[in-house]
């Protein structure tokens, strides 16, 4: 509290701003003291996961993997696997600020993702020959192509993606429900196909005075897609962040990722966020409560489409390659089985998701390929069949854990309240936690005779909740 | 000049035409009621006023303002702001929250903390259970958050649909003392009700509305004397 009025008393412009961030970090210490003390399980844990997340790639190579190979019975990933377990936790957290915050289901998510590989492969590639722009970057003077810094492509991918997921939004949004899926789907299907057939374009011009002809115009390099790509470099310290680079691209992946949850952070406990939660839980209320509904869904569209922008402009500078291959239907209903299974709404949860499900995929199902292909050569390799597996992780979940491994703290209530009201039905008593369902819009009140009753089971409701959040 | 008037509205849903003609004023300080049975078009004048539907023809105007054509977060910040049919709490936010999203299209921080005070003061439940999630609040405890919603966008009229369903009798007349406390503290008063004796209790005038047009206006006691209304609204 101290820090706000300090804070208040310092001078305007930049020594303000220096100031202020210096009131930041000097809360810091008081804010995690008192997150320990509110919630000592959750903050020990995450904080736990971040020291191993940070020194990770260091454990990973002295310890870790001699240990795996004569110890520990299930593989540890390598740096390409967690630099994709990162990218992907980016396009978690992105996807879920549209389906987790504001309840908007996105089934073509992997568009932006595309756009945002190719922006990067646009502007830091040997590509469009035919001119020579060398900005800042770490490439020869007169070298062919557009070649700009990965530093200045990051934030034009968002940039551009958020555009796009904008100009998909507007005239979508009106939408609700299954509509608004369809059209997303829509997209995420059209997105890689453009990008797969723009080889040989032609272009005829020929209006009044103007004539204008380009034949055979190679845009996106079809099918083979674009290559090689500028890897991201730090010129102070030469270092290259590509795939042969060892543990850098985890690190820098890691700077993205963590910039990318404090803006969605931020996001969730703006003004912004507040509307967005109400809008998923009662649209027609919230827009009765002076929201703009369709505005402020087009914004978690867009913003959630730059961060799949910084995701897809990170793949493609790191792997130094884009084709349109990478962008597939599976893609998107990967980052959202993520999402729904690290707990929509929740950003750790998903990064948690996203991690785990790029553990699986990309290092436990090849390794038991790997393993059954040496016993049963054969046998068919689960690496094949990956979507079966999510598909089963899925629905054991489902079963067992609605609500995600780290839930957000509206749907564990909401899940909560539904066994609670389950219970109480079975005890033959009244229930009126009607509000509480899925379909909220349904707004049917049956006025129930035993209300004092039923608030106090909700009370009880309301403490066990707060007892079981993580 | 009325504070809230409707002049001729004509209202449609698709092809099918709900509002014919309303014309309704409400001066400031009154509480006016609307009534009339199911299907009236009750809900249909308010989400028209409250710009969720447009009128295809006639004016919505507040003060010197035109509202039709608005859209409905511009309504809410001229100082019109609606408590709506069946309540429809944000269910999986805490009563505090609600609020909040209440006052969401104001900026002045003082005056909505003072709010807060009033609100609280008018709902003392309410206050029990601020950090409660408003999905468990029993009925007529939603039924007071929806108005103390609609009160902290500081409304120059209050919108008020059908406060009484679904409650119990003695749950309905609080509501109603607390409607009328609401107006002393120089709130206007819109409010749509099917409990017509209630409503004409507290109301200084009333409409009767019947299949989207208005049948009988006068002062709410004239109105509740009224042979005609006693037998088709009262149940005398």
């Amino acid at each position: 509290m101290t820090a706000i009025v300090e804070s208040e008393r310092r001078p305007g412009g930049f020594a303000g701003w220096i100031g202020h961030i210096g009131d930041v970090l000097g809360a810091i210490p008081g804010a995690y003291r008192d997150a320990l003390r509110t919630h000592p399980l959750r903050t020990t844990l995450l904080s736990a996961l971040v020291i191993l997340g940070v020194f990770y790639p260091l454990l990973n190579r002295s310890v870790l993997q001699g240990f795996s190979r004569n110890v520990f019975p299930l593989p540890i990933p390598d740096d390409t696997v967690v630099t994709f377990m990162l990218i992907f936790s980016i396009m978690a957290v992105g996807l879920n600020i549209v389906a987790g915050f504001a309840g908007l289901l996105d089934l073509g998510y992997v568009a932006f993702y595309a756009i945002g590989a190719y922006t990067a492969a646009f502007l830091a590639s040997p590509h469009f020959g035919v001119v020579s722009i060398v900005l800042l970057a770490n490439v020869p003077q007169g070298f062919p192509g557009i070649h700009i810094p990965f530093w200045f492509i990051v934030p034009l991918a968002m940039i551009i993606a958020g555009t796009f997921g904008a100009l998909l939004g507007a005239p979508t949004l009106r939408l609700r429900g299954d509509y608004l899926a369809i059209v997303t789907l829509g997209f995420g299907e059209i997105v890689p196909v453009v990008f797969r057939n723009l080889a040989d374009v032609t272009i005829k011009f020929n209006f009044l005075f103007i004539n204008f002809s380009a034949e055979h115009l190679n845009l996106t390099g079809g099918p083979l897609g674009i290559n090689p790509i500028d890897p991201p470099y730090l010129p102070g310290l030469g270092i290259t962040f590509n795939a042969s680079a060892g543990f850098a691209p985890v690190y820098l992946a890691m700077i993205l990722l963590a910039l990318g949850v404090l803006f969605a952070r931020n996001l969730e406990r703006s003004r912004i966020g507040r509307a967005w939660m109400a809008i998923r839980e009662d649209e027609l209320a919230a827009e009765m409560m002076g929201v703009h509904t369709v505005r402020t869904k087009l914004l978690a569209f867009a913003l959630g489409a730059s961060f799949a922008g910084i995701a897809g402009s990170l793949q493609a500078s790191y792997l130094g390659a884009t084709t349109s291959d990478f962008f597939q239907f599976s893609t998107s209903i990967l980052v959202l089985i993520m999402v729904i299974l690290g707990g929509i709404g929740n950003i750790w949860g998903v990064i948690v998701g996203a991690v785990a499900l790029q553990y699986v995929n990309l290092t436990l199902l090849p390794y038991l390929g790997q393993q059954i292909q040496s016993i049963a050569p054969s046998f068919p390799n689960p690496a094949q069949f990956n979507f079966l597996f999510f598909g089963l992780i899925l629905v054991v979940m489902m079963r067992f854990r609605p609500e995600g491994f780290i839930p957000n703290r509206q749907r564990a209530a909401q899940l909560s309240a539904h066994v609670l009201a389950a219970a109480a039905a079975e005890r033959g008593e009244v229930v009126g936690l009607d509000n509480t369902g899925l379909d909220i819009d349904e707004n049917i009140e049956l006025a129930p005779p035993g209300q004092s009753e039923v608030g106090e089971d909700a009370r009880a409701a309301e403490t066990s909740d707060e007892a079981r959040d993580l | 000049m009325a504070l809230l008037e409707l002049n001729d509205v004509h209202t449609y849903y698709g092809a099918i035409h709900a509002l014919r003609g309303v014309s309704i004023s409400v001066e400031d300080g009154e509480i006016v009621t609307l009534i009339g049975s199911n299907g009236a078009g009750k809900s249909t004048t308010l989400r028209t006023i409250s710009g969720l539907l447009r009128p295809r023809q006639g004016t919505v105007s507040l003060g010197d303002k035109r509202l039709d054509g608005l859209r409905p977060h511009q309504i809410v910040q001229l100082g019109v702001c609606q408590s709506p049919e069946g309540r429809r709490v944000f269910a999986r936010m805490t009563v505090h929250e609600n609020l909040e999203m209440g006052a969401f299209s104001r900026k002045e921080k003082t005056k909505i903390a003072s709010d807060f005070e009033r609100v609280y003061g008018l709902f003392p439940r309410l206050k029990e259970r601020t950090a409660q999630r408003a999905g468990t609040l029993s009925g007529g405890e939603q039924q007071m958050l929806a108005i103390a919603r609609a009160l902290m966008a500081a409304p120059r009229v209050l919108l008020l649909d059908e406060p009484s369903m679904g409650l119990a009798p003695i749950l309905v007349e609080q509501i109603f003392e607390i409607i009328k406390t609401i107006n002393q503290q120089g709130t206007t008063v819109l409010l749509v009700e099917q409990n017509a004796l209630m409503a004409l209790g507290i109301a200084n005038r009333g409409y009767i509305l019947q299949t989207g047009e208005i049948v009988l206006t006068d002062d709410a006691h004239k109105l509740a004397a009224n042979p005609e209304v006693k037998r088709a609204y009262l149940g005398g």
